[in-house]
């Protein structure tokens, strides 16, 4: 009789961790991360840093220029990305960097519509900063993750 | 006097076309130095209205910018029919972020709506420019490309907000026949050029945003010792000085922009100075289906009683001196960076009265 608690015990504690290994791996997928390169020495930026590296304006650490570098793999990213990240819509977004482009000729931020392509552009520039789904760096040793941006 | 030709419609088809190609969007990642604004343009006014803002039929602004570590580079070049011009080039240092001194040609920072639409016509909501903002070649009477060093600078004031500082000094445009020519950088420097010095003080509720509100100040040097120049004002110099104050605000789905300029100018041989004022307000309002409905209202003072003004007034009847102006209109942005405008305005002139209504096509490539 013992025995037969200790199994159903341990069968349901390995139920219970699958789950909930299950439920973390479903919550790391609704997560947008930011991301630089594992060998950057880029520090914490905070919302205010992110909002102006997005918008075309000039942020240093350590005297180095961050670059940023636009994640436009899936239009969800894009959403979240226009809603949390620089509060605006996509046609005002694009708007105000054309306008700073024809005000002071800053560059637009380079865009990448393969996930594989801006991952290993952001792994090869130490000051290259870009965000995406925390799913697709959880094994990847060339990225580390910043911070978490956006949760469901 | 009709402006309307079939080479327009079809050319704006084209261009769109070409632009809204999608496989133009479907490289696995974008970025470039370059910018390119192009605009088509077509016209009508009554009467014997004039082109009045010499808007040519196609223009095209190419825009350059390269950025390395602290050094910036970045050129503007404007071609059109019958024009084509290295309109800004600059050479800058960032000392520190957000803070930039530019040696080269530029947009006078006392021009509240130049610098910040510039030549770049599919930034601009509206079609027409207020005619105190006018570039040089366009009769405008304010001197707009200054060639020296220009300081920016923004930064953070308490939470969210920002000063920015903008101060210019070098070569004023030389006052040619009837004319202002400013320092070229790939043609010929017809006159002398004086010096100019200009400035803005801007306070921004947002260090991110696109909202301001700013005092304007220019001085300018204009030698007038060339051929009909001399005759006309009585003088050899125009001292121009001008006091301005601007509004660039965002709210919500409005916008309004407004300026008022009083402009001192100085002659030889006269005891007391000429003085007028010119301003404008323009109110915007963003609707359903990326239409934005505008208007703008332009008066000025005292301009019609100006020598120094009457100076820029053409015989030949192409270009003329607007003391007033309100214009309507609405402006859709039907695809990405694309967007088709009309506009209605009624002009009263140095010599007369007249309405015009103006279609216009203006992309950002790419």
């Amino acid at each position: 009789m013992e025995c037969g608690n200790s199994v159903s015990r341990i069968a349901a504690t390995a139920v219970l961790l699958t789950l909930l290994a299950a439920g973390m791996q479903a919550l790391a997928d609704e997560q947008l991360v930011l991301i630089v390169s594992a060998g950057s020495t880029i520090a914490q930026l905070d919302s205010l840093e992110v909002r102006k590296l997005f918008l075309g304006l000039t942020v240093t650490q350590d005297g180095n220029r961050l670059r940023p570098v636009l994640n436009e793999t899936d239009a969800r990213v894009k959403e979240i990305f226009l809603q949390n990240i620089v509060s605006m819509s996509d046609i005002t977004y694009d708007r105000s960097l054309l306008r700073l482009t024809l005000i002071q000729g800053q560059r637009q931020p380079t865009a990448y519509r393969d996930i594989a392509l801006l991952l290993q552009a952001v792994a090869a520039d130490p000051n290259a900063v870009s965000y995406v789904w925390a799913k697709d760096v959880a094994h990847d040793s060339r990225i580390r993750i910043l911070r978490v941006l956006w949760y469901d | 006097m009709p402006h309307l030709s079939v080479r327009i419609p079809l050319l704006c088809v084209a261009l769109s076309l070409l632009c809204a190609n999608p496989a133009l969007g479907q490289h696995d990642h974008s970025a470039g130095e370059f910018e390119v604004f192009v605009a088509a343009e077509a016209f009508h006014g009554s009467g014997h209205a004039p082109r009045d803002d010499a808007d040519p039929w196609i223009d095209a602004d190419v825009v350059l910018g390269v950025t390395e570590h602290k050094l910036r580079v970045f050129g503007e070049f404007f071609a059109a029919p019958g024009e084509s011009d290295l309109e800004r080039f600059q050479v800058g240092f960032e000392f520190v972020p957000e803070t930039v001194l530019w040696l080269g040609r530029f947009h006078q920072p006392a021009s509240a709506w130049n610098t910040e639409h510039h030549h770049g016509q599919y930034l601009q909501t509206d079609i027409t420019r207020p005619y105190i903002e006018r570039w040089e070649d366009e009769q405008g009477i304010i001197p707009q490309h200054i060639t020296g060093a220009l300081l920016e600078s923004r930064q953070s004031v308490g939470g969210d907000g920002a000063i920015q500082l903008s101060g210019g000094i070098g070569a004023a445009p030389a006052l040619t026949n009837l004319s202002m020519e400013p320092v070229s950088l790939i043609h010929s420097n017809p006159g002398r050029h004086g010096l100019s010095v200009t400035g803005r003080l801007a306070y921004l509720p947002e260090y991110v945003g696109a909202s301001s509100v700013g005092l304007l100040f220019g001085h300018d040097d204009l030698d007038a010792s060339y051929a009909l120049a001399l005759p006309a004002l009585h003088s050899s110099h125009a001292n121009l000085t001008v006091y301005g104050a601007y509004i660039d605000w965002t709210v919500g789905r409005w916008r309004v922009v407004g300026a008022d300029y009083y402009v001192d100018v100085a002659l030889d041989r006269t005891a007391r100075h000429e003085s007028f004022m010119s301003g404008y307000l323009q109110v915007e309002r963003q609707m359903p289906r990326r239409l934005t409905v505008f208007s703008r209202l332009e008066d000025s003072a005292r301009m019609q009683e100006s020598r120094y003004v009457a100076l820029f007034d053409h015989e030949d009847g192409n270009l003329e001196i607007s003391l007033r102006r309100q214009a309507l209109g609405v402006r859709w942005d039907y695809a990405r960076r694309q967007a088709v405008t009309l506009e209605l305005s009624h002009i009263v002139s140095l010599q007369q009265q007249s309405n015009q209504v103006r279609a216009q096509w203006s992309a950002a490539i790419p």
